[in-house]
């Protein structure tokens, strides 16, 4: 999986520009699967992509569109999926996110993510066959949340632990 | 035929705000227009030339403000994410402009709006909330006297999306403080030239944006290849660890060890208590962790958190503009002011010169203290608190105050005038120029008035003096104190300093660290854009694009006397250090500078 060690996070999104100019060719955050949440009267910065979840909220599709990859990964298949969302509205913390007709989420590039390569700080690591993380806790607090405000939520949370390290 | 449509690198497209009719407009950027300027601060200028009336009131609903960004703004280039501010300067009266990094300009790009332009003003207080689909006018009288961070996260919040990026004005900007800031990303400053104040005027409290246009690059794998060699050239430079660590505030040292960091207001060019005040006093007290601008791999940028008070910086004119500056040798009160001063929005250098000025003037008997109300020797913090507040707030000769340190002189001696450190009325920033000749040059060129990032020569202080004949002609032209090959090494840097502010990326790395020439920038923007440039068009363009400055500043009023310096620099010898004895002899630079440029 993919493990995000906030307290090496400066903000500098080169994990989302490299994840969607490695995709697409194209720079835009929106097509990046994964995206950067800047709490900046905190000075906490943390990315947020899918972490292959002990629980899998976003599998049960009523089209069954989505599968497990070989690496762990989510797979989406674009002709049956019909759009409908209801992965995006599970995912507790908005990994996962259907822009221009399309649902993004992190595919780990094959076995070798784009985002690790591009971060120069080691915020973020890939560990293949790691234990996977629970995220019933935080599924409790999201719902009616946006993707947006659901990796909002989940920085926040990650983010009170290392500022309780900050200030001591 | 048609124009071509700007397809790469561009967003391709202008959005005009009337505020006083609450509508806006879409436009195209035509190529033509924008291919000799690039983006950024050269198009900035460009179009403010084109559209200003000069003898506007700068506060007058009559003045324009233009957010621009270029070609390589956002894109994977590193520290990319330059945006400018364009207006006529209410501090200065002429051409007013400023830069700020951070995540304001990124997002910008992703509305597909190279420029924004802001005129008229509001009846109500509002912010604009822009999209791809142009802008929303949200009144917002509930944000009254909120601070940068109130304003942006309220904004995010309202708006339930936290990618929003804001750029907004504290209650300095609203109060008219002549040299208020814009603040983005919490704590990125468009610091100089009052910016926030024309905001201010036009009842204005934010600008947000959010896109989702991609940036497409016209040929992806040959950008990217010039990118890789780009972030390893940062990677590697040896400045890398020392900036990793402490950002610009490393140059409290630095400018220190050579005698040139302004000390009880330019009166000394060294301080005695600099361990309490160092960038590495504050990296091993304060920092808790790196930030970045978007994209960059340098990630110079610093958090820190100081009793109550924390914030991202502070960079090395604020830490000495309320350190050595003002006297000051408690570094935990440096950062309590930067807290104050990025949150209500209030420019470091500005504010500084005008407390050292008073400081210097008491000490000299110049000012009484009854005359102003005032009663402060250096380091004074409980006045120093108190002073700031009465400039954000206006109060009492805050009033007074906020008009700037060269307009407030006026009332006194011409003694006491003579001891504001400015240029074209813009406070001078922290570096003696007896010790940097390239950087006195550079302030008195300026054509926003005293500032080293016109040229910013950092190569004087790199002592690289082969490198120096060659690019030069001269070996002096990396010795600091000499004033021989200056001239060249200004007209060289001042083209690579634009070309940072319209392509855009960081002086920091793009000049200072020495990564951009002419060559690399071309292939940049070629591979980028698809446009045609090669090394001879940009050195050209930009000439030209400086040409212009000269032409917009005229109208202004502007003439050749003004391109000098405060007459310490150039009579006052410093009494003590490693810059002992020397004084700047501007009038030869200058004369060698309009030699090259051709002015006459």
């Amino acid at each position: 999986m993919i493990k995000i060690d906030l307290s090496k996070c400066t903000g500098c999104r080169r994990c989302e520009t490299a994840c969607s100019f490695f995709h697409t060719g194209k720079i835009n955050r929106n097509l990046s699967r994964i995206k950067v949440i800047q709490l900046y009267e905190k000075g906490i910065d943390g990315p947020v992509t899918c972490v292959q979840c002990k629980e899998r909220y976003c599998l049960p599709c009523p089209v069954n569109a989505l599968s497990i990859g070989s690496f762990g990964q989510i797979i989406v298949s674009p002709t049956v999926c019909i759009l409908c969302g209801k992965c995006e509205r599970e995912c507790p913390i908005g990994a996962i996110e259907i822009f221009d007709g399309i649902v993004f989420v992190c595919d780990l590039c094959g076995g070798d993510p784009k985002c690790v390569k591009a971060c120069t700080e080691g915020a973020i690591t890939y560990i293949p066959d790691n234990e996977h993380l629970s995220l019933s806790e935080i599924k409790k607090e999201t719902e009616d949340m946006t993707p947006d405000e659901k990796r909002d939520n989940y920085i926040k949370k990650l983010g009170a632990a290392l500022r309780k390290k900050w200030v001591r | 035929m048609g124009e071509m449509m700007l397809e790469y690198g561009y967003g391709g497209k202008i959005l005009r705000i009337d505020l006083t009719e609450e509508k806006f407009h879409i436009e195209k950027m035509k190529k033509s227009w924008i291919k000799n300027v690039i983006g950024g601060r050269a198009a900035n200028t460009k179009r403010l030339l084109e559209e200003i009336d000069p003898s506007c009131n700068p506060l007058g609903s009559e003045n324009i403000l233009i957010f621009g960004i270029g070609p390589l703004t956002g894109s994977i280039l590193p520290a990319s994410a330059y945006h400018i501010v364009t207006s006529k300067s209410p501090l200065t009266g002429i051409l007013g402009d400023s830069a700020a990094g951070g995540q304001f300009g990124a997002e910008m790009k992703l509305t597909g709006f190279d420029q924004i332009i802001i005129k008229g003003r509001s009846e109500d207080l509002i912010y604009l909330m822009i999209t791809e689909d142009g802008s929303e006018f949200v009144k917002c009288p509930e944000y009254r006297g909120r601070s940068i961070l109130e304003v942006t996260e309220a904004i995010r919040k309202k708006q339930r999306n936290h990618s929003i990026q804001v750029a907004a004005i504290g209650p300095a900007g609203e109060n008219l403080v002549l040299f208020s800031t814009i603040v983005s990303s919490g704590n990125r400053v468009n610091g100089r030239t009052g910016m926030g104040a024309v905001i201010g005027s036009k009842n204005l409290k934010a600008i947000a944006v959010r896109g989702s246009r991609s940036l497409k690059i016209k040929d992806p794998m040959a950008f990217f290849s010039e990118i890789k060699k780009i972030e390893k050239a940062i990677l590697n430079h040896n400045e890398y660890n020392k900036r990793y660590r402490m950002g610009t505030t490393m140059l409290m040292k630095d400018l220190n060890r050579i005698g040139i960091l302004p000390t009880n207001h330019f009166q000394k060019g060294a301080c005695s208590y600099l361990d309490n005040i160092s960038g590495e006093r504050l990296e091993e007290n304060y920092k808790v962790k790196n930030k970045a601008c978007f994209n960059c791999n340098l990630h110079c940028s610093r958090y820190y958190i100081c009793n109550d008070h924390e914030g991202e910086g502070p960079e090395f004119e604020m830490l000495c503009s309320f350190t050595s500056r003002i006297g000051n040798s408690d570094l935990s009160f440096a950062l309590e002011m930067t807290e104050y001063l990025n949150q209500m929005g209030l420019d470091a250098i500005s504010t500084g010169e005008i407390i050292g000025w008073i400081m210097e003037c008491e000490e000299k008997g110049l000012i009484s203290p009854e005359e102003i109300g005032v009663n402060i020797s250096w380091g004074e913090k409980d006045k120093i608190r108190e002073i700031v507040k009465k400039i954000v707030y206006r109060e009492g000769i805050g009033d007074a105050l906020a008009k700037g340190a060269k307009k407030f002189s006026e009332r006194f001696s011409k003694e006491a005038q003579k001891l504001v450190m400015h240029v074209k009325g813009l406070d001078i920033i922290c570096g003696d120029p007896r010790g940097i000749k390239a950087y006195g040059l550079t302030y008195a060129i300026s054509s926003r008035g005293a500032d080293h990032l016109r040229a910013e020569p950092y190569f004087e202080l790199t002592d690289r003096r082969e490198e120096a004949k060659r690019r030069f002609g001269t070996e002096k032209a990396a010795d600091r104190l000499s004033e021989e090959g200056k001239a060249a090494l200004v007209t060289y840097s001042e083209k690579i300093s634009l070309l940072c502010d319209s392509m855009t990326m960081c002086k920091n790395i793009g000049l200072c660290m020495d990564i951009l020439n002419f060559e690399n920038v071309s292939l940049l923007l070629k591979t980028c854009t698809g446009m045609s440039y090669t090394p001879e068009y940009l050195q050209k363009i930009m000439g030209e694009c400086i040409n212009r400055d000269r032409v917009l500043n005229k109208k202004f009023g502007l003439n050749s006397e003004d391109d000098t310096l405060p007459e310490r620099f150039l009579k006052e010898p410093l009494s003590e250090g490693p810059t002992k004895g020397s004084i700047v002899d501007i009038k030869r630079m200058i004369n060698e500078y309009y030699k090259l440029h051709g002015w006459k």
